[in-house]
């Protein structure tokens, strides 16, 4: 995983280098947060537990925005003041694990009375003078000089496509708290630091219009999270290129490749091989850039996801065979949601459902993740297939993959010890639409074969369901398994 | 000098302990007849594809035996340009050439013309498989010094290995336990006064220690007697998997007694030998008469062995009896073995110049284990897993050897393009690529734009011909190369392709 988390450790006291002042008071909280997850290879146990220690932002009105990585995969979460050590435990209101953003509740709605809260700022350019802030053990704040370096759209930790994102050169003292912190602009929020790395002193930021777009959303109580486009799309400066897809002389443009019949542009009527001309009014380069106001020339990825929400009008204006046309639609999140295999899940259970010894489980990303930096080498070259290029394949998204993920030992497994990774495909000739699907069809079985048939070699595995209800309770009081199911 | 014999993945070579207190007379007769051998070798670069490649020196080890041939290892003399062989009796370096080599078991022979060389030698004869923990002596030149050395060991362990020299390749081998170095290769492995196996690989770093692999001579008899005819021909395989049939309930799903015998078959490959002849689904009880167990082991001389060693000593043309149970009952099958060249993909390339395709700067080039091996870095997922799943999915029924656009070439006609090496080549002005030879007809076809598409959502590259032609003669001065293209397969032979010819070229 390509974080660089502001991961700053607890490396003692050192003199402070700045000062509180007025303006910091009640503005900032700090954030407390248990972390454990499941183990995606033991489904129906979670990790070791551990904490994370970030810095979040008081709003006015009392909630608390942090980053969504501080709480991912929580048990508790709890604020404390900073200069003292009072404490109240918080609830998650809204998370975006795209976006990295999360907004805190306060249990106990009066836990932040007095603080004045931060409001948000204006969005910063390339170059603009900022600060990042940081708690001091006693509660002072320290305050780090920092600059703006760029503006543009690049990787999110959790996010497939890119949002607009700064990068920071800041030099920040190691301080407990520091998984999150804010960067300050005159006293007011310009963006919350994600990343950042030590030796060269550069990190990243999400900036403000990332949080009024995800603060938007939240306020109505439904969190619908950030639209996409639905497809991929290369530049067009190549003139060969052009004249092979008939691109207008005048320039500009860039190459759909592939469209999601699903998502936004698809549905709006955009085909692969047509030239996209303009999103929204704003015009593209032949780079997949658009001219904003603000940065200047940008990708074409904070158009479509950062400015609109889901729901709001889209207008594209295309060339496809060299004739020009505008096409509506509406923006959403469907090519992104709408998928067999979802891509990361945090906060969730895996599901599993446990045969006689036979484990079951639904493909995720994070389940794939599980196999480590190389899991597109490690993990099981089927699996790794059906998740990389379901995009271009389109399975039937309510057809989720249910695979056997390993093979428990029991007296009814013998011979079957070694297989793993297997897509299962039908179940006594009916087809497995997902794990729930599997579990029923099996219940149903009293007697007679359990004939399970796999995408792959070997094909077939066989059970005989009068066994399981005694073997499967065996198995699941000696491996201490607390249930034989999660659906 | 000094240059060792490891030119292959980890082809270490085996040491071993001298033939056990016998007397003077069998270790003078293997020191009679171990030879050093000495190749200068070119190794073929894929990066570039129309160099001839580097050269470098390597020793092995070899031994004399009937016929006026020498045994060796195919790694000790592949891409050999130039081969001496010494004995320690004789300072003179005869000049030597190859008569056959076979990359899939790691065997080769070869022969100095000169008839002084062959004065006080005489034939080591090939012995049999040695028993478990007995102790065999290993004859070769390794790391150390120049003169010949002699190491011993036990056999510890008989089983199936896979030969690191093909890279696809698995036969019987034995292991033993003395430490192996560079140079024993090819170096026969003796007992009494019989060879019993040709030290070829071991293990390098720190996973394992006295781990050294000989090829035994069960493998050493196929070779001599598959060159009678004055060709080497490829292993055969027949071409399917199969499933141990050890699971109660699987036993009753396939109305098999608990005799404990029996294996499924799980997959039967297009284009191999049980091609139409096996189903999924088949239990197979017994291979020319010998019992399977359930495990897929047989009985051979005594010793358990997987079911394959049958096959594995056939040659191709040869024939298999199976009794086959389907559809609960027996049926009799006779299956006509054949290399399974599907696969050749799969195998590390020695001899043959590797073939490519150039055009305005784009290489194109057949994906094999070779190209692989150095893209291996920078292939994408998309390459890597066309070429994982190539067997397992039979890709080849459809592409039997994949096209890569290995990469391009920089010059100022193709600065839009750079970005798309590494891809897999779909078509080319709208003719679906299966092969190599499908480029160049593709390339000379449609009109003045010559369009070329890429597996998955990439964009297209797109180039003028009569612009590729102007720079043609540019860039291979500019990048060195003589040739605009090579694409004859020389001998091998490449899967048929299962796909309809109709609808082709529209």
């Amino acid at each position: 995983m390509r974080r660089m988390w502001v991961l700053i450790l607890v490396w003692g006291f050192l003199a402070s280098l700045g000062v509180g002042e007025d303006d910091s008071r009640g503005s900032l909280v700090r954030v407390r947060a248990s972390i454990q997850a499941y183990d995606q290879f033991r489904p129906w146990q979670k990790k070791s537990p551990f904490g994370l220690n970030g810095t979040g932002v008081v709003l006015p009105g009392g909630k608390v925005l942090a980053t969504a990585a501080l709480v991912a995969n929580r048990t508790e979460v709890g604020l404390e003041k900073p200069g003292s050590a009072e404490k109240c435990a918080a609830e998650v209101e809204a998370i975006d694990y795209e976006a990295n953003l999360a907004l805190l509740q306060p249990t106990d709605r009066n836990f932040l009375k007095g603080f004045s809260g931060v409001v948000l700022g204006p969005a910063l350019r390339a170059g603009d003078k900022t600060e990042v802030w940081q708690l001091e053990r006693n509660g002072e704040m320290l305050r780090s000089q920092a600059e703006i370096l760029s503006a543009g759209v690049g990787r999110y930790p959790s996010d497939e496509a890119g949002f607009l994102v700064y990068g920071v050169r800041v030099s920040l003292p190691k301080r407990d708290d520091s998984y999150t912190l804010p960067l300050m602009k005159d006293g007011q929020l310009a963006g919350m630091m994600m990343g950042y790395d030590r030796d060269s002193q550069e990190g990243t930021a999400i900036p403000v219009p990332m949080i009024e777009h995800f603060l938007k959303d939240a306020a109505d109580g439904k969190y619908e999270g950030f639209p996409t486009l639905g497809v991929s799309w290369s530049p067009l400066r190549d003139p060969n290129l052009r004249e092979e897809v008939l691109a207008p002389k005048s320039g500009g443009g860039l190459l759909l490749t592939r469209v999601n019949p699903r998502g936004t542009a698809g549905r709006a009527g955009l085909r692969e091989g047509d030239v996209l001309l303009s999103v929204d009014g704003y015009k593209l380069d032949e780079d997949g850039n658009y001219r904003d106001p603000l940065y200047g020339p940008t990708a074409v990825g904070n158009l479509i996801r950062t400015k609109p929400t889901v729901g709001s009008p889209a207008r594209f204006r295309i060339s496809r065979n060299g004739k020009e046309m505008d096409l509506n639609g509406s923006y959403d999140r469907k090519a992104r949601d709408e998928v067999a295999i979802p891509t990361l899940q945090f906060d969730t259970a895996p599901k599993y459902l446990v045969v006689g010894g036979l484990v079951f489980q639904e493909l995720t990303g994070t389940y794939l993740q599980e196999w480590g930096e190389k899991w597109s080498e490690r993990a099981p070259q089927r699996l790794v297939e059906l998740f990389t290029f379901q995009h271009e394949k389109r399975p039937n998204p309510e057809r989720k993959v249910v695979f056997l993920s390993q093979v428990l030992p029991s007296p009814i497994t013998l011979g079957y010890l070694q297989l793993s990774g297997l897509v299962l495909e039908k179940l006594n000739g009916r087809e497995i639409m997902n794990l729930s699907d599997l579990a029923k069809a099996v219940d149903e079985v009293k007697a007679g074969d359990l004939v399970f048939e796999f995408r792959d070699e070997p094909g077939k595995l066989i059970l005989q369901a009068q066994d399981l209800p005694s073997v499967s309770q065996k198995i699941g009081k000696d491996y201490g398994l607390p249930a034989l199911r999660r659906l | 000098m000094g240059n060792v014999v490891l030119r292959a993945g980890a082809l270490l070579l085996l040491p071993l302990l001298g033939s056990c207190g016998k007397g003077d007379w069998q270790l003078s007769e293997a020191r009679k007849n171990v030879v050093m051998i000495e190749v200068t070798a070119q190794t073929w670069d894929y990066r570039l594809p129309w160099n001839p490649g580097t050269v470098s020196s390597a020793r092995g080890a070899g031994f004399v035996i009937d016929g006026n041939r020498i045994l060796t290892n195919a790694h000790v003399v592949s891409g050999a340009r130039y081969i001496t062989v010494q004995r320690e009796a004789d300072p003179r370096k005869y000049p030597a050439k190859v008569l056959h080599v076979a990359h899939d078991c790691d065997l080769a022979l070869v022969q100095v013309q000169d008839s002084e060389f062959l004065k006080g030698t005489s034939v080591l004869p090939i012995g049999e498989i040695p028993e478990l923990e007995s102790v065999v002596s290993v004859y070769g030149f390794p790391i150390g010094g120049d003169r010949l050395s002699v190491t011993r060991g036990v056999v510890s362990r008989i089983d199936y290995n896979s030969y690191t020299h093909s890279g696809r390749e698995s036969h019987l081998a034995i292991q033993i336990d003395a430490a192996i170095n560079p140079g024993n290769s090819g170096g026969p492995v003796m007992q009494a006064d019989k060879v019993v196996g040709v030290a070829f690989q071991g293990f390098r770093g720190d996973v394992a220690q006295n781990v050294g692999y000989m090829i035994p001579t069960p493998v050493i008899r196929r070779f001599l007697k598959d060159v009678e005819d004055g060709h080497y021909d490829h292993y055969v395989d027949i071409a399917i998997r199969w499933m141990p049939l050890e699971n109660p309930a699987m036993r009753q799903y396939y109305h098999r007694p608990n005799d404990g015998l029996g294996v499924v078959v799980t997959d039967i490959f297009s284009e191999g030998s049980a091609d139409g002849v096996l189903q999924k689904g088949d239990v197979l009880l017994s291979i020319d008469g010998h019992s399977i167990e359930s495990d897929g082991s047989v009985r051979l001389d005594g010793q358990p062995v997987q079911l394959e060693e049958i096959v594995e000593r056939k040659f191709a043309g040869d024939t298999v009896d199976l009794d086959v149970w389907r559809n609960q009952a027996l049926e009799k099958r006779k299956i006509t073995l054949r290399p399974a060249e599907m696969f050749s993909m799969y195998e590390n390339l020695y001899e043959e110049p590797p073939r490519y395709v150039l055009y305005g700067g784009l290489v194109f080039q057949p994906l094999t284990a070779n190209l692989m091996a150095v893209l291996v870095g920078s292939a994408d997922l998309r390459l890597r897993q066309t070429y994982t799943l190539f067997g397992q999915d039979q890709i080849y029924r459809e592409t039997p050897e994949p096209v890569i656009l290995s990469s391009v070439l920089p010059d100022r006609s193709n600065v839009y393009l750079v970005g798309l090496a590494g891809q897999v080549v779909r078509e080319i002005n709208g003719r679906r690529i299966r092969t190599l030879a499908d480029v160049l007809p593709a390339l000379e076809s449609g009109g003045d734009r010559t369009v070329i598409r890429f597996e998955g959502d990439q964009r297209p590259a797109v180039l003028k011909k009569s612009e590729v032609d102007q720079v043609m003669p540019r860039i291979m001065t500019q990048y060195g190369i003589s040739e605009a293209h090579r694409t004859d397969l020389g001998g091998r032979r490449l899967a048929k392709g299962s796909w309809k010819k109709e609808g082709e070229g529209k």
